[in-house]
């Protein structure tokens, strides 16, 4: 004990203010750019290079744990601070009412790359009113994930072409799915669970709960709301449906056992599929969405209207987002491009060994090109919520059409709120 | 007989009338006191005091946490009073609750009385054994419990098909996953309360005892006629805990059956309601007015259980 300890002491608080205070650099022009992402939202190896990029500019890059969108929401309910760019996942629609808070990109001079970037996804990002909040990052194209071998014992066709040829819509897919069961003594469903059909329909359409006046259309004749409601309700009627809620440790187990023959989903559920069912590898394969082809999550970045470097922010973005650097991210971490020059990319072509050597990326790529421009409204979110609540019900029993009527009783309620 | 033994205490000598005038000089003579103890109020008040303050006029506000507010009377408790999903809400918290607190004060006594007895050996090994869940990771245990009442895959279903019964798929029913938050709750709390009991056990007199002994009482004649009595405080005081913690469940079943409270919104509690609606739905007033009715109910129901407990020791 005794002095050395409290000199050591002392030492070590003024290292730490000292190393503190130092993260300033010695450069007087240089540009502190802080980001906001989420754990494999972004390509890491990219923000590092953003430095020799621009030499002015250093990035703070901080990923955001936990719930990302409630402490992005708390910085900007605080007014003042927060980072420069952020990253959004594909609630930017809830971001809409607060356009002012972000810069309009079109201001910047965003105008000038619209064309590099596929249209549907780049409108993601625009207001009704036509201020653009956001420019994009990744796409979540969706296909039909489905076992080969599975398949090929129940004497459904195992060639993507062939399977999409004869599983084009939602009901021949349903019909084979009956076989599939059938020949497999029940042991395997066809999918996994009720709201994954009904979302994924939705997907696939380019009208679903709101026109670009915010007013419900969901009730219009021309909506999917209600026919994926009814395609949804039928899978499970005919008993298609496993219950295993998306990504859940009980969806892991039934894939990685082979309980769950086909879904439907984005692109980045290969990863997750990878991870969760590695029993299966060389099993799976990809072909065309039943019902056509649609988008499901992806992610944006936007500049904060608090930040001093809007300038400098964009041409970071710019140049992140540019399509070589899109092609990289793709193969450093599996972002699916959305520029439409990095679709090209024959990194793209590349075959998988878990998929049994297709290449997945041509399927992908050909359903992000076909993907129809939708207008999601604010409170997506929240009617989608409120549906699949119910839905679930259904698939455990509920009379469909009282919970048809709960759910549009409970919408309604949601819209005057 | 029955009555617990009280030491009345001595009557203070009251505080000599002070004018304002005296008690402001008062506070100045000790304002070095009064500096000490600053750092807590000073911190109440800020992240205490002002987000209880700020919530009240919150739930008469429309605000999505970022936009404007705009002044929304009563409308907020309107929605909520008329709200199925909120009484549902209520309704699960409440057969939760029943389901975990009954069962978890009982056993919590007999522990209690078990550590108590003489014969019992390692005593304070078990002490910190019981104690132990309390000091857990609550989401690390809601994971290890996901994993137990798993639908297909579950260690229950596997214990169920070994002993030749049919698996059960607890998540995808209401009152399973009750039980299983229930269960969390009773395996989390038993040793704190159980710990709590010990004490009042052992604060009582062993001369009442042995007086009992002397007059012929049996074993269970006077766990009734002077255990109970006697810890009647000390079950009041687990009981109002235990109602406030209960209303307050969260994390267990946001981490079992998620944001929405699992099939059929049965693991959908006052709190997840409430973080469902602010954080996830983004209507942050709504969020404050249910907190404010959330306020109520626990007040009620402490009331509720105060009087219960307090009547019910008079026999």
């Amino acid at each position: 004990m005794g002095k050395t300890r409290v000199y050591i002491f002392w030492l070590l608080i003024v290292v730490f203010m000292v190393s503190g205070c130092s993260s300033n650099s010695s450069n007087p022009n240089q540009k502190t750019l802080t980001l906001w992402y989420w754990n494999r939202g972004l390509d890491d190896k990219l923000i590092q290079a953003v430095q020799k990029q621009f030499p002015d500019v250093r990035i703070n890059a901080q990923k955001i744990g936990g719930d990302f969108k409630s402490k992005l929401k708390t910085t900007l309910a605080a007014g003042s601070s927060g980072p420069d760019i952020v990253a959004f996942n594909d609630w930017v629609t809830e971001l809409f009412p607060s356009a002012d808070r972000f810069y309009d990109l079109y201001e910047l001079g965003a105008k000038d790359i619209e064309p590099d970037y596929l249209d549907w996804k780049w409108q993601f990002g625009v207001t009704p009113e036509g201020k653009m909040i956001a420019m994009p990052i990744d796409t979540g194209p969706t296909a039909l994930f489905y076992r080969e071998d599975l398949f090929s014992q129940a004497g459904l066709p195992t060639d993507p072409e062939e399977v999409h040829k004869q599983m084009g819509t939602w009901e021949d897919y349903f019909k084979a799915g009956e076989k599939l069961q059938q020949s497999l003594g029940n042991k395997v469903k066809l999918t996994d669970n009720i709201g994954g059909i009904y979302t994924q329909i939705n997907a696939q359409s380019d009208k679903i709960y709101f026109d670009k006046k915010d007013d419900f259309i969901g009730e219009n004749s021309d909506s999917s709301m209600k026919k994926a409601w009814d395609l949804a309700v039928q899978a499970s009627q005919m008993g298609l449906i496993a219950n295993a809620n998306s990504f859940t440790s009980e969806w892991n187990a039934a894939m990685n056992n082979g309980k769950i023959a086909s879904f439907v989903g984005a692109v980045w559920c290969k990863q997750i599929l990878m991870d969760a069912a590695p029993d299966t590898a060389g099993k799976w394969r990809v072909a065309r969405a039943p019902g056509g082809d649609g988008n499901n999550g992806g992610s944006f970045l936007a500049i904060m209207k608090t930040s001093k470097y809007p300038k400098e922010s964009f041409e970071v973005m710019k140049w992140l987002m540019n399509p070589e650097n899109q092609v990289t991210a793709f193969k450093d971490i599996n972002l699916f491009p959305s520029a439409t020059q990095a679709l090209d990319a024959p990194v793209m072509k590349e075959k998988e060994d878990f998929f049994g050597g297709q290449s997945t990326g041509e399927i992908f790529t050909e359903s992000a090109r076909n993907v129809k421009p939708a207008y999601f409204g604010s409170k997506y979110a929240n009617l989608n919520g409120i549906v699949t609540r119910e839905l679930q019900s259904v698939s455990l029993g509920k009379d469909p059409n009282t919970a048809w009527d709960a759910a549009l009783k409970r919408l309604k309620k949601e819209l005057l709120r | 007989m029955g009555e617990p033994l009280r030491q009345p205490l001595e009557p203070r000598t009251p505080y000599p009338a002070t004018t304002k005038r005296k008690l402001s000089s008062e506070i100045w003579k000790h304002r070095k006191e009064y500096m000490a103890i600053s750092p807590f109020y000073l911190l109440f008040a800020v992240f205490g005091l002002f987000p209880i303050l700020f919530s009240m006029y919150l739930s008469f506000q429309r605000w999505d946490g970022i936009g404007v507010m705009t002044f929304n009377g009563v409308n907020n408790y309107r929605f909520m009073l008329t709200d199925p999903e909120f009484w549902k809400a209520v309704g699960n918290t409440l057969l939760i609750w029943i389901y975990s607190t009954i069962p978890m004060l009982f056993s919590a006594l007999v522990v209690a009385f078990l550590l108590n007895a003489s014969f019992v050996k390692f005593r304070t090994f078990f002490r910190i054994g019981y104690f132990l869940p309390n000091v857990t990771s609550l989401v690390a245990v809601s994971i290890v419990f996901s994993t137990v009442f798993s639908n297909n895959y579950g260690l229950l279903n596997y214990i169920f098909t070994l002993i030749g019964l049919d698996p059960v798929e607890w998540l995808n029913h209401t009152w399973g996953i009750q039980l299983a938050v229930s269960f969390m709750v009773i395996w989390r709390w038993v040793g704190y309360n159980a710990v709590i009991y010990l004490a009042g056990l052992q604060s009582i007199p062993s001369v009442l005892y042995e007086a009992a002994k002397i007059d012929g009482a049996s074993g269970i004649q006077s766990f009734f006629r002077i255990t109970l009595p006697n810890l009647r405080p000390i079950i009041l005081f687990t009981v109002i805990t235990s109602t406030i913690g209960g209303m307050q469940i969260f994390t267990e079943p946001q981490v079992l059956v998620g944001n929405d409270g699992g099939v059929n919104g049965g693991g959908l509690t006052i709190v997840l309601y409430l973080y469902r609606e602010a954080f996830i739905n983004n209507y942050f007033g709504y969020g404050s007015a249910v907190g404010w009715g959330m306020f109520v109910l626990i007040a009620l129901f402490s009331l509720f259980n105060w009087k219960m407990v307090q009547g019910k020791g008079t026999m």
